[in-house]
């Protein structure tokens, strides 16, 4: 009996080792950005120190999201600096009118509704909330996409469980029911969906 | 230690229990779920900016303003423009699909010889031995544009025909044109200030004309009341929407409404109630009686009832001169109310002959209707940007489509007053893709460009200090600094509106009443649509719904 | 805000010519459906059905009229019987707010709606390749086997909200939402606007004498009225696609 008990247990442990260190590591894979872009040397050489430099919400209330080529174009229609990747995006997207394919950490599936002018403006909230302070980072964050759903990792978070994570760290469904209920705002389905 | 089936069976049944307690069945089923909304052939909306554009819409000849979101560098939503003075924000009811046509299947995208694919250079050297060998003709089916300039200037100096290809709509002016001397393109209907319109068969009310236009006027003014201030009477054999709409429905059979017109006519001179003297035969009254199936003495009340609200407006389908005489009966070309002289020169325009056999080689634009198909051995050379299908054409020359032409609009055929709008291309030009006129300036670089042909109008327009330009603010042309300033304008997507037209009498007499003479028979809601091809999304209005009748052909 | 949106169409005016549906399907992102579509499987959120006043020959009287979803106000019928909850009527806008993604495809709410205003996804949505770059960015696009029907254009409501919060203002300018039937239609017989407001024209006309709505006596309170000076119109309308009165093509 106790050997069938060791091999129960030993089948128990096998699952749970799979399950919680295999299986996190399986699912998602890491994927390149275009190009390597660090926020703090921007902030610091550049005097863009606010998010919404780049990050700018037009008076339509449209968000631009990651900016386009033309607002880096702002400064870099030449190489002003050494890296190599600026050398890439003067000659590869600069001069040639193109977009760079971003990877977006927080690319929310098509039905979601999500409107920065109304939390930024109405709701006051800063980016680094949502964001964290990536605004601060000097270096890129990796970007890890679920193989299955094919959504950013940033959007379950990092932590699988979801337990003992950052309070930016995730932005499914809930994260944004919970914000919404401990601020007392109440929205429809059509709030956040289209 | 041998390892038995019973071990494996536990060791399942551990694993088992302890996937429970770790993230990957809940995981799993959460991921596969969102991996089973987002199949890769269900499309996605692009995710970009949206900008607003203005332009205007060269599908036909109304160049109706729209306001267009783009998003991508391609329209992703349209709306019309409601400050516009002549459409009032509308546009016809398929023209808020029409930013899908660039997409149809039977979109042309390469050059088609007899079936086969062909190149450009061929085409070029197949037209330039056709006009070596024989007369050719360049038939025009929006003449009065930049494009039909360069048309007509190639025509002149190579010795080729130039003709046009005109509407129904645009053919009812002809007579007029013959019985006045003035070009017909010079009409049009003054349908604001007619308070009673007889409508012969035209559809009114189903995208005809300017469609925002008369909608407008008949909401304001007809619509919802016994007495209105405008009445519409519908003469129809079937009860059309217009009808169904009109102040009065007159039910006759189908082809008998020149035979009704000449009843009218003997009626309104034999009980006086025109001035004008004119003999028509007294047996009109019986002819019409047994050909419409309306009694006489109902065609005396219509005639009465015709004079009831002055000014009237006769509006005929085609062509037909009896149904056109009645407005000379009534005094109405010339005035207000009534057919209008436009400002501006009038163009003189011939239309294609009959039997086009003489022809080595015949040249259709684009802006041809489909269904106009010569009867022929000559080479047809047919530009088009979509293939509707059956066409005889010997070529098949991919055009630009929608909004890919930079090109003008002159003044819609039926508007009243003169107007001008320039049609700039907010998506680039495809490759392989060439106007009439691009094709003709390959073969002589001599010719004017498109852009300076404009560039003049422009400026004839400053020059004349008549009219306004209608954008986000209305300024008289008089008041504008430069030629330079008022061709921005028009190319941001504003419309150039002339004075109101002349209503001085026009010298306009009936000798005699004109013989009768066969009417074409009425094109269904789908040939009317001035495209090759339907957008996809016409089924909703057939094949999803019973709102119209299905087209005779498939013009899917 | 807390408003409610509904119309009042003028039956006098409409003329039958369908620029309401097609701007709404291009709006929606509605895909053109497979030529075996018909008017029972086909989608169109906006639907103009033809009245006719029973007779034929010259007797006879046809008009036109825009159905669309009611948005009913009280006990609504497609809410009360989901089993997904996937519709929902918006306390802050009185939008019934249908959410394909939630749906499951039962088609309970189908038999339900009185009013026939919901539509199947019986197909994939597809376009001819290349037509998804003109889709509408502000709505997503379903898939098979979900219900869909009208959402008052929520596409636009969004814009209009977002374009006040820009400007730091907590009410949407009403201008800014106007939804894709109401702007396409050629003689402006839709009238939109928020109900709740009583000196919003659309609430004025909806207390007028002759507007009325379909089956009142069932006491789901639509939202969206209709209006017409003629009495055989208001007879033939509780009826329509269910007897006599339904024209049919030809």
């Amino acid at each position: 009996m106790k050997r069938h008990g060791i091999v129960f247990g030993f089948g128990l442990v096998v699952a749970l080792l799979i399950g919680w260190v295999a299986f996190p590591r399986a699912l998602y894979v890491q994927r390149q950005q275009p190009l390597d872009f660090f926020h703090k040397t921007h902030a610091e050489k550049s005097g863009l120190s606010q998010c919404d430099s780049c990050h700018a919400l037009g008076s339509d209330g449209q968000y631009s999201g990651i900016p386009r080529t033309e607002v880096c174009a702002g400064c870099h229609t030449e190489k002003v600096g050494t890296s190599e990747d600026e050398a890439l995006l003067v000659d590869n997207y600069v001069k040639q009118s193109k977009e760079p394919q971003w990877l977006v950490y927080s690319q929310e599936p098509a039905n979601v509704w999500f409107s920065h002018a109304i939390h930024t403006r109405r709701a006051g909230l800063a980016c680094a909330e949502c964001h964290g302070n990536y605004g601060e980072s000097d270096q890129q964050k990796v970007y890890e996409v679920n193989r299955i759903s094919g959504y950013s990792r940033d959007i379950w978070g990092h932590s699988i469980s979801r337990l003992r994570r950052a309070p930016h760290d995730g932005m499914k469904m809930t994260d944004c029911e919970g914000c919404h209920r401990r601020h007392h705002v109440e929205t429809g389905c059509l709030g956040c969906h289209q | 230690m041998k390892v038995s089936r019973r071990d494996l069976l536990l060791g399942t049944a551990g694993v088992t229990v302890g996937m429970v307690f770790t993230p990957v069945p809940w995981k799993l089923l959460g991921d596969v779920s969102v991996w089973t909304q987002n199949w890769p052939w269900v499309p996605q909306p692009q995710r970009g900016p949206v900008t607003v554009k203005q332009g205007l819409c060269t599908l036909c000849a109304s160049g109706c303003p729209m306001r267009l979101c783009m998003a991508g560098g391609w329209p992703v939503g349209i709306s019309g423009v409601k400050s516009n003075p002549l459409t009032k924000g509308a546009l016809c009811s398929l023209g808020f699909a029409a930013h899908q046509l660039n997409w149809h299947p039977a979109r042309l995208r390469e050059v088609r010889h007899r079936g086969r694919v062909a190149n450009w250079q061929e085409a070029q050297a197949a037209l330039e031995k056709a006009c070596s060998e024989g007369p050719v003709v360049v038939v025009d089916g929006r003449p009065g544009r930049a494009v039909s300039t360069v048309l007509q200037e190639f025509a002149e100096k190579h010795d080729v025909a130039y003709r046009v290809a005109l509407s129904p709509g645009e053919k009812a002016f002809a007579p007029y044109a013959d019985w006045t001397g003035i070009p017909s393109s010079s009409f049009g209907y003054d349908l604001e200030n007619a308070r009673t319109i007889v409508s012969f068969g035209t559809p009114l009310l189903e995208d005809w004309g300017i469609p925002g236009r008369f909608a407008r006027v008949w909401s304001e003014k007809a619509a919802g009341k016994d007495d209105p201030e405008l009445r519409l009477i519908q003469i129809d054999a079937k009860l059309s929407h217009t009808a169904a709409c009109a102040w009065r429905w007159v039910a006759i059979r189908e082809g008998s409404d020149a035979a009704l017109a000449g009843a009218v006519a003997r009626i309104l001179v034999e009980d006086n109630l025109v001035p004008a003297r004119v003999a028509i035969p007294v047996t009109m009254l019986e002819d019409a009686a047994a050909q419409t199936g309306l009694a006489v003495e109902a065609i005396r009340q219509l005639a009465h009832v015709l004079l009831e609200k002055k000014p009237t407006l006769v509006i005929a389908r085609d062509g037909n001169p009896e149904i056109a005489a009645l407005n000379v009966l009534l005094g109405r070309v010339g005035e207000p109310g009534g057919v209008v002289q436009r400002g501006g020169a009038g163009r003189a325009e011939v239309p294609l002959e009959e039997n086009p056999s003489k022809y080595r080689a015949i040249v259709l634009d684009a802006s041809v209707p489909w269904e106009f198909m010569p009867r022929t051995n000559a080479e047809v050379f047919r530009f088009a940007a979509w293939d509707g299908g059956g066409n005889t054409a010997d070529w098949l020359l991919p055009s630009p489509g929608f909004l890919e032409e930079f090109t003008d609009v002159p003044t819609a055929p039926t508007a009243a007053r003169e107007n001008y709008g320039i049609a700039i291309n907010l998506v680039p030009q495809p490759e392989g893709t060439r106007t009439s006129g691009q094709l003709l300036a390959t073969i002589d670089s001599s010719l004017p460009t498109v852009e300076k042909t404009i560039t003049l109008r422009c400026e004839q327009i400053f020059h004349s200090k008549h009219g306004a330009v209608y954008g986000d603010t209305v300024q008289a042309v008089a008041q504008m600094e430069s030629a330079k300033k008022l061709e921005e304008q028009l190319r941001s997507g504003a419309i150039w509106v002339g004075d109101v037209p002349r209503t001085t009498s026009l010298h306009c007499r009936l000798k005699e009443w004109p013989a009768p003479t066969r009417i074409e028979p009425a094109s269904d809601w789908a040939v009317e649509w001035p495209a090759p091809v339907l957008p996809p999304l016409a089924g909703k209005l057939y094949q999803e719904s019973n709102l119209r009748e299905a087209p005779e052909r498939s013009r899917a | 805000m807390s408003a409610r949106y509904g119309m009042v169409i003028d039956l006098d005016r409409c003329t039958g010519c369908g620029a309401c549906m097609i701007a709404c399907a291009a709006e929606n992102n509605v895909p053109p459906l497979p030529a075996k579509a018909t008017a029972r499987t086909g989608i169109t959120p906006m639907m103009v059905r033809k009245l006719s006043n029973g007779k034929d020959g010259a007797e006879r009287r046809e008009a036109f009229i825009p159905i669309a979803c009611m948005h009913c106000e009280r006990e609504t019928p497609c809410v009360a019987v989901c089993p997904q909850q996937a519709v929902e009527l918006d306390k802050e806008t009185g939008i019934v707010m249908q959410m394909p993604q939630r749906c499951l495809g039962c088609r309970y709410c189908m038999t339900a709606c009185p009013y026939h205003a919901r539509y199947f996804n019986w197909w994939d949505p597809q376009w001819p390749a290349g037509m998804e770059k003109s889709l509408n960015p502000g709505v997503s696009v379903r898939m098979r086997g979900v219900v869909e029907k009208c959402n008052l254009c929520h596409a636009r409501l969004h814009s209009s909200m977002e374009k006040a919060a820009a400007a730091g203002k907590k009410e949407i300018d009403p201008a800014d939402y106007v939804p894709a039937c109401v702007e396409a239609c050629p003689t402006g017989a839709i009238l939109f606007g928020n109900l709740a407001d009583e000196r919003d024209p659309v609430s004025v006309a909806a207390r007028g004498r002759d507007t009325f709505r379909l089956l009142e006596r069932i006491e789901t309170e639509p939202k969206i009225h209709y209006k017409t000076t003629r009495s055989w119109i208001r007879a033939a309308a509780d009826r329509q696609g269910h007897g006599p009165t339904e024209a049919q093509n030809g």
